[in-house]
């Protein structure tokens, strides 16, 4: 293997070759696990129902002119990307300081990865099992309504901790918040310390140096965490389900709904709809950052 | 005060600020602030899982709320004896075999794509944007589509197959992205040096590659092994008849409303807490066997 | 076919990269056990045709022989050389026996044997004691003997250094110059030595070669580049010569006399070089060391060149002085006094003085 660091040298055939074969365990899982199925997908929104949940080799626009015509789906978009939004904001803002803390006021590298390692033990938990436990934690009965009534913060149960709005974006920041830390923390770590000595030998504040040193250089794990969060909690269909009550649903949940009646090519129409929504939030969030020169350097 | 004293004492003032920072024993109260939030974070963490694990001790008569209304291991046995529709037991061993599964292929394949995208290939900006997309898609869709396509080739859906490729589609690329974080550190020199020396890129790998990423490799199997005995999304569609852990309690909070289920979160949790955990104390041992013999190379 | 000796030809050889030359015609022989070095600026190609000569890179045209056989297309361990990477490259996870060792694991020794031969290694650049240390638990110094250990238990022909010694401090880089020195000749192999210091590169090397943007200004033994450079940028890049330029006024038999700003009538031996006319523009050369500084209105000895000139700066060297005065036109003027002769009279800053050399000291370059 020639080994020149220098990129702007025409790569050789064989080299080429040789990347290709190092990357085919990928490309043979994406290709019929990611890139088919979505043409699959693709394919069958543009085809016609029949009434017994099969699929007419027809041409029709008709799923998709339902989907824009429906005013559910505006209200559902609505309601999920709300969700998504204030899911990022408190990841992001819980997700920063923690990994701030752990890169930057943490002197012992050892402890570092075992406090970050204390926070990944809780997923070895079903996320399924998670959600259910916040009943007995945020219900009318449950830990946190007593504990604030038995010290007389207040006299009856606040309703609105569980099967809420407020629940499901406590139950996202839970489980996703870790996916923020993880990229930040990545990022964080590899600014070089000496660069803030510098910047407080010059007499930068602590604020400046946040400002002008720690939040740029962090940048690329921020949009990385944030890819994360944004396309999980917009692909997400039953925790919204489960920690509403019932209440809200999103745009996935709705399209669960309707598989479970067999309404293929509807569905399929609502998916690719919402993948372009995806993929347009997730080109704009790496339009702000160079991921790959980032992660392959 | 003139010109002179006033430079003075501003130097003075600097100094003692810079001699502030430079006091490397004081914390400035922010790190109190900081250790509080992180000690919040911890317990938010943590609570749901403690009260499911406390739960799961209820009392006969409880509820599936605090308080609890005595000792009992009650639920556990209900868990394991009575009879319901559903099949925990294998679940939990699908789950636990798909996991590994997942988790070897996973740990091969992202280390052989990192590799791939040291250089600059013809066509890596594809493979790139499809690999994200992968990870962006949204679970049920893939599922879909998967669940759509076998249906069209007759080919029936299973945990070993379709399941499995669902899931791998999620975990490559979370591996890959580790991959490049990890491997982004690795100096070339040391393959360069290692190639003067006389060793061939096999030798370089297995020398020279592996044993330095090894942490990352292991962070890639953890994540793997993670993401897989917990994922959902994916597989509701493409697991076929049988279940995996994950769907059959979704199928159970569907339909039980007691505190088996917490005793059942309790057990798997053990489950997975018992694997990963032989899992690093066997490499633990190794490196420490490893280390011990001074100068110590097969 | 095995290479048995350590010489050196570089025919021709050519890099690019991209549109760039990195390496732009470039010939050279380097006989078997001499110490080279390859010295110029960060870009010159110096390391560029090191890891061309150790096989990390293929050359885009011309010719490489190792003892006689065109190297191309074979991997560095079949050219017998050993390269030893700037930043030394030891591997981390491996202890410093294991590095050493690490050779001889690839060519499939058994591990008491290559634990031999490795601990004869450390032996001989004194590092047994460390032996079973990491890398990372060692000092530059230490890592760049373990690194040299390394190289050389391969019995290479040639070893290859980038730069060994840019990451050392000044002590420690001094000591290690008599390392290598030693090495080389306890070793007897050709040392091919890239650095951007021109102190060091005439310490250790027996053939100077400078670069300058891919190819060699000049070549040959350390006190020939020094004294005699060819041009002005081999003289400006070796240091310890004065250069500036002037205007032939008379042609004189053997020698002529030319004019600069602010200075005229410099005598200079024409050696044979190339023909020159009255009106020429011609760079000359004048030894730092060979100027010594008068009080003005001193008669000038005959046969020398005197510039009536001021003192700008004057700067404690140790054993000389480093007196800087008015430049003659845009270049430096810069005399190198001994310690005892400039305090037996000494001068102040603004002091006008006469700059005199020995005619025959000048240097007229192409």
């Amino acid at each position: 293997m020639s080994s020149s660091a220098d990129i702007s040298r025409p790569k050789p055939a064989r080299g080429n070759i040789a990347s290709w074969f190092y990357v085919s365990p990928l490309v043979l899982v994406l290709v019929p696990f990611f890139v088919v199925p979505i043409l699959v997908v693709l394919v069958a929104s543009f085809l016609e129902n029949d009434a017994y949940g099969g699929i007419v080799a027809n041409f029709t626009l008709a799923n998709y002119a339902s989907v824009f015509t429906s005013a559910l789906t505006w209200k559902l978009y609505l309601s999920t990307i709300k969700f998504a939004v204030m899911t990022w904001v408190l990841s992001l803002g819980i997700g920063f300081w923690i990994a701030y803390f752990l890169v930057f006021h943490v002197r012992n590298q050892l402890l570092a990865i075992g406090l970050f390692l204390l926070c990944t033990v809780p997923f070895w938990t079903s996320n399924i099992i998670r959600m259910i436990s916040w009943i007995p934690l945020l219900g009318k009965n449950g830990l946190v309504n007593s504990a604030l009534m038995a010290t007389g913060v207040i006299d009856q149960p606040l309703e609105f901790l569980l099967f809420s709005d407020f629940a499901v974006v406590v139950a996202y920041a839970h489980q996703l918040t870790i996916f923020m830390i993880v990229p930040i923390f990545n990022a964080m770590s590899r600014i070089d310390k000496r660069t803030l000595e510098a910047a407080r030998d010059a007499g930068a504040s602590r604020l400046d140096i946040m400002r002008h040193i720690v939040v740029p250089l962090s940048r690329n794990g921020i949009a990385l965490g944030s890819i994360f969060v944004l396309s999980i909690v917009m692909g997400d269909f039953f925790v919204v389900k489960v920690m509403s009550g019932g209440g809200s649903a999103s745009v996935v949940s709705a399209l669960f709904e309707d598989i479970a009646v067999l309404q293929y090519p509807p569905a399929a129409a609502a998916a690719v709809v919402l993948l372009l929504v995806v993929v347009v939030m997730i080109a704009l969030i790496l339009r702000t950052v160079d991921v790959r020169k980032e992660l392959a350097r | 005060m003139n010109a002179t004293q006033a430079s003075i004492a501003d130097l003075a003032k600097r100094t003692r600020r810079a001699a502030k920072y430079r006091d490397e024993n004081r914390r400035p109260w922010t790190f109190w602030v900081l250790v509080a939030l992180f000690a919040a974070y911890v317990l938010a963490l943590y609570g749901p899982m403690l009260c499911i694990y406390v739960l799961s001790f209820q009392d006969l008569r409880g509820g599936l709320v605090f308080p609890m209304k005595g000792l009992s291991l009650h639920w556990f046995v209900d868990l394991f004896t009575q009879v319901r529709t559903g099949d925990v037991k294998g679940g939990f061993e699908r789950s636990i075999i798909l996991a590994i599964l997942v988790t070897v292929l996973t740990v091969v394949g992202s280390f052989m794509a990192g590799l791939a995208f040291r250089r600059r290939f013809r066509g890596d900006g594809i493979v790139f944007y499809l690999m994200i997309g992968s990870l962006v898609a949204p679970g049920l869709v893939l599922g879909i589509g998967i669940g759509l396509l076998f249906q069209y080739f007759g080919l029936t859906a299973s945990w070993y197959t379709s399941a499995l490729g669902a899931q791998l589609s999620w975990t490559l690329p979370f591996g890959v992205l580790v991959m490049f974080a990890v491997m982004s550190r690795f100096d070339r020199a040391w393959e360069e040096a290692a190639r003067d020396l006389g060793a061939s890129r096999w030798q370089i790998i297995r020398m020279i590659v592996i044993p330095i990423l090894a942490p990352g490799i292991v962070a890639v199997a953890l994540f793997g092994f993670t993401l897989s005995y917990d994922e959902f999304s994916r597989t509701l569609q493409t697991s076929g008849p049988l279940n995996t852990l994950p769907l059959e309690i979704w199928s159970m909070t569907l339909n039980v409303t007691s505190p088996s289920l917490y005793a059942l979160g309790t057990v798997t949790t053990l489950a997975s807490f018992l694997i990963i955990g032989v899992c690093l104390g066997a490499i633990a041992v190794m490196q420490k066997r490893r280390s011990n013999q001074s100068g110590s190379q097969q | 076919m095995t290479i048995t000796t350590g010489d050196i030809e570089l025919a021709g050889v050519y890099k690019h990269f991209g549109g760039m030359a990195a390496v732009d015609g470039v010939s050279l022989k380097i006989p078997d056990g001499a110490y080279c070095c390859f010295l110029g600026p960060s870009g010159c190609g110096k390391t560029t045709i090191l890891r061309m000569i150790a096989g990390h890179e293929d050359p885009t045209g011309g010719e490489i022989l190792i003892g006689g056989e065109d190297v191309a297309g074979l991997p560095p361990v079949q050219r017998r050389t050993a390269m030893m990477f700037q930043s030394y490259a030891l591997f981390p996870h491996l202890s410093v026996r294991d590095n050493v060792a690490f050779p001889l694991r690839v060519r499939g020794q058994s591990r008491a044997e290559r634990f031999k031969v490795a601990d004869a290694m450390l032996e001989k650049v004194r590092l047994t004691e460390l032996a079973n240390r990491l890398p990372g638990q060692l000092s530059g110094g230490q890592q760049q003997r373990v690194a040299l250990a390394r190289a050389a238990i391969t019995e290479p022909r040639v070893l290859l250094l980038d730069e060994p010694l840019s990451a050392l401090d000044e002590q420690l880089r001094i000591q290690m110059r008599t390392e290598l020195r030693r090495m080389q000749r306890e070793l007897g192999i050709t040392f091919v030595h890239v650095t951007h210091t021109q102190l060091e590169a005439i310490a250790l090397a027996d053939i100077v070669v400078v670069m300058e943007k891919g190819k060699i200004k000049q070549a040959g033994p350390a006190r020939e580049v020094y004294a005699q450079p060819h041009d002005r940028y081999v003289a400006e890049f070796l240091g310890g010569q004065n250069v500036f330029s002037g205007k032939i006024t008379h042609v004189n038999g053997s020698s002529v006399t030319v004019s600069a700003p602010d200075a005229s009538a410099i005598v200079v031996p024409l050696m044979g070089r190339s023909v020159v006319r009255g009106g020429d523009h011609v760079d000359l050369a004048v030894r730092r060391d060979d100027i010594h500084l008068r009080r003005p209105g001193l008669t000038v000895e005959p046969g020398w060149n005197a510039i009536s000139t001021r003192i700008r700066t004057i700067e404690y060297q140790g054993a000389f002085v480093k007196v800087m005065l008015d430049t003659i036109g845009e270049a430096e003027f810069v005399a190198y006094v001994p310690e005892r002769e400039f305090f037996s009279d000494a001068f102040n800053v603004g002091d006008a003085v006469a700059a005199a050399w020995p005619a025959e000291r000048s240097l007229l370059l192409s």
